[in-house]
């Protein structure tokens, strides 16, 4: 594996990431840059780079034909995807394979049957794995509705076939509520989509959404690194994770239980790299599946604290056919306990994308904090790429000591120049719902902390940021 | 970011000896500056000091959910350089002799203070004609290099 050339076809904190693992692993990291990111700060931790011409990323970290000459031209050995872009392309994968190049990620079949929604539940349902109930096929009455919800138990969701985005969906406790908004949903449903056809569902009240990290080989180990609690999201992308759940807490039995149906997701599909199986848990500890995440997760980091498992050198490990770290599921252990802010480019209220250029960035951490990114000052956001642009990461030797970790640490970091939410973050960490632990995904829509933001800081952050112009201005303090 | 921008009342002046003042709706506060391990920190009472982070010029302020407008009503009056009727010093130093006070008046070349510094006796010397407006040191006095000594105010043109 040593000196093996490894495109790296992302940017940002991922790649610097991935090219640390690489480094460190004895391989050479190969970073990209293009034409509309001439100065990506990922490249400082590459040996090598490279010019992917293209001003957006259609033409630059999706063109699959201009990234194989590349690896032609180039002669690459392998390529790490990153998260987003094309780290869960079959194409992709399958036009790597046929060129012998080595693609640290799952085998193309698994990305394929994962990637699918219906094929990925219809497995896990062959697997004996439990997926949300509810209809098979569409519900043409009143009446079927009420019999499948007195079947798999009220509250039901009554679901436009075609819906998405909230629309076309509502939740009814009981028999009267089928009845009362059927019809409705339906109209609803032909409106929105054009199509009235309906679904049921259970449907789960303030679900957690829990997810388990399996690390897997090519010679048929499949280990999970235990699970993540990401309920806190907005727009269905998450902004705070923590590992172990908070919420499966010490009830080692749930632990025990989700943790071992997630390998025998990972099985089903031949999985052969690090992945993530997504579950819904209701109040009731009942977890059903939702997906599977055939890539690098955004918040791998908190699994990688809390067990000590590196899991993108293990990924790259694992796609170049050597050993895992450790030889069994008992060499992984959970000690301690970390909990990740998402940072983004982005009103703290609204939770809008914010675009700008950073001016200011100063770090004061307490000991042990880890803070993935990718910002310097003078570094851009633009609106071609997501608004993440850091993950800070604590770790404690308790739920408690992470918290007082990441709350300070949360204070020693200053972004100027751009909206982030950072500000967003330090009133949920202060929340006291959050703060013991009980919280589900529907957190940011109920207990709304963006409303607790200050819009207008205290009257000494604005003589901060202008002194600090002006020391600039000065050429610096004399 | 097709944002409204506001505008923020807040007025800077620079003193001499790493310190600023601000004024805004009337109060004043006083900003004091210190580089520590090629850092810039600040502090309000000299006690409890804290980074600043090196900010470029932009021209905008962020706040949490809204941006004000950076406004160039205020200016640098020279931390590292003064006008010609500002004496500043160079470099760390005592005053040995005082030669004017304020209301005095002075004459271009004249010399008003006398600063020991590198073990030398320095003659300052007025800049400029006109009237001393202030003198902030006294006789013994050790001084930090950019402290402010006496400002005169200039005649007219």
């Amino acid at each position: 594996m040593k000196g093996k050339r490894v495109l790296i076809i992302n940017r940002g904190e991922i790649a610097i990431r991935v090219a640390k693992a690489l480094n460190e692993l004895g391989l050479v990291s190969v970073g990209v840059w293009t034409d509309n990111e001439t100065e990506p700060p990922h490249l400082e931790y590459c040996q090598e780079w490279v010019h992917l011409s293209g001003n957006n990323n259609k033409e630059t970290y999706l063109d699959i034909p201009k990234i194989m000459k590349l690896i032609e031209d180039f002669k690459i050995d392998g390529v790490h995807p990153g998260y987003g872009f094309l780290s869960e392309n079959r194409e992709f994968s399958e036009a790597l394979a046929k060129k012998g190049i080595t693609f640290i990620g799952p085998n193309p079949t698994a990305v394929y049957k994962m990637g699918a929604k219906d094929i990925s539940k219809q497995i896990a349902k062959e697997a004996g794995v439990p997926v949300v109930p509810g209809s098979v096929g569409e519900v043409a009455t009143v009446e079927e509705a009420i019999q499948i919800g007195n079947e798999i138990g009220f509250p039901i969701l009554l679901k436009a076939v075609a819906g998405g985005g909230g629309k076309g969906m509502r939740p009814c406790a009981n028999e009267s509520e089928v009845r009362a908004n059927f019809a409705a949903v339906q109209r609803e449903a032909l409106s929105s989509f054009g199509y009235a056809a309906l679904l049921v569902e259970k449907y789960i009240l303030n679900p957690h959404h829990i997810e388990v990290q399996i690390l897997a080989d090519k010679k048929g180990n499949v280990f999970h690194v235990f699970e993540r609690e990401c309920s806190i999201q907005r727009r269905h992308q998450k902004i705070i994770e923590e590992a172990p759940s908070p919420f499966i807490g010490t009830d080692e039995v749930t632990r025990k239980a989700i943790c071992e149906t997630a390998v025998k997701c990972a099985r089903a599909v031949n999985y052969d790299s690090a992945g993530t199986v997504e579950f819904i848990m209701g109040h009731d500890k009942q977890f059903y599946f939702l997906e599977m995440n055939t890539r690098i997760q955004v918040e791998h980091p908190i699994t990688e604290e809390i067990t000590g498992v590196d899991l993108l050198a293990n990924m790259i490990k694992a796609a170049f056919g050597e050993p895992l770290d450790f030889k069994s599921q008992e060499d992984i252990k959970i000690q301690g306990h970390a909990i990740e802010l998402r940072i983004c480019a982005e009103d703290p209220i609204t939770m809008l994308p914010a675009p700008g250029k950073i001016v200011g960035f100063e770090t004061t951490f307490p000991q042990g904090i880890r803070f993935d990114h990718c910002i310097y000052p003078k570094f851009a956001i633009t609106p071609d790429f997501d608004p993440m642009i850091g993950k800070l990461i604590a770790k404690g030797f308790n739920r408690e000591v992470a918290l007082r970790k990441i709350r300070n640490a949360v204070d020693g970091l200053i972004i100027d120049g751009i909206k982030t939410n950072i500000a967003l973050h330090k009133v949920i960490l202060d929340e006291e719902s959050f703060k013991n632990g009980q919280y589900s995904t529907s957190y940011i829509g109920t207990v709304k902390p963006q409303e607790k933001v200050a819009i207008k800081e205290d009257i000494k952050a604005f003589m901060l940021k202008v002194a600090a112009i002006e020391v600039n201005q000065m050429g610096g303090i004399k | 970011m097709n944002q409204e921008m506001k505008d923020f009342a807040l007025d800077v002046e620079v003193l001499p000896g790493k310190v600023m003042e601000f004024t805004h709706e009337g109060a004043k506060t006083k900003l004091f500056l210190r580089v520590l391990a090629g850092k810039n920190y600040y502090s309000f009472d000299q006690v409890a000091w804290k980074k600043l982070p090196a900010l470029g010029v932009n021209e905008a302020l962020v706040s949490n959910s809204e941006m004000y407008k950076v406004f160039r009503g205020y200016k640098p009056s020279g931390l590292n350089k003064g006008g010609a009727g500002s004496l500043i010093t160079q470099m760390p130093g005592k005053v040995v002799k005082l030669y004017k006070k304020e209301g005095d008046k002075v004459s271009i070349g004249e010399t008003v203070l006398i600063l020991e510094a590198m073990k030398m006796e320095n003659e300052i010397k007025a800049g400029a004609d006109g009237i001393i407006k202030s003198v902030n040191i006294k006789e013994g006095q050790a001084l930090e290099a950019g402290f402010l000594m006496v400002e005169i105010e200039e005649k007219g043109e």
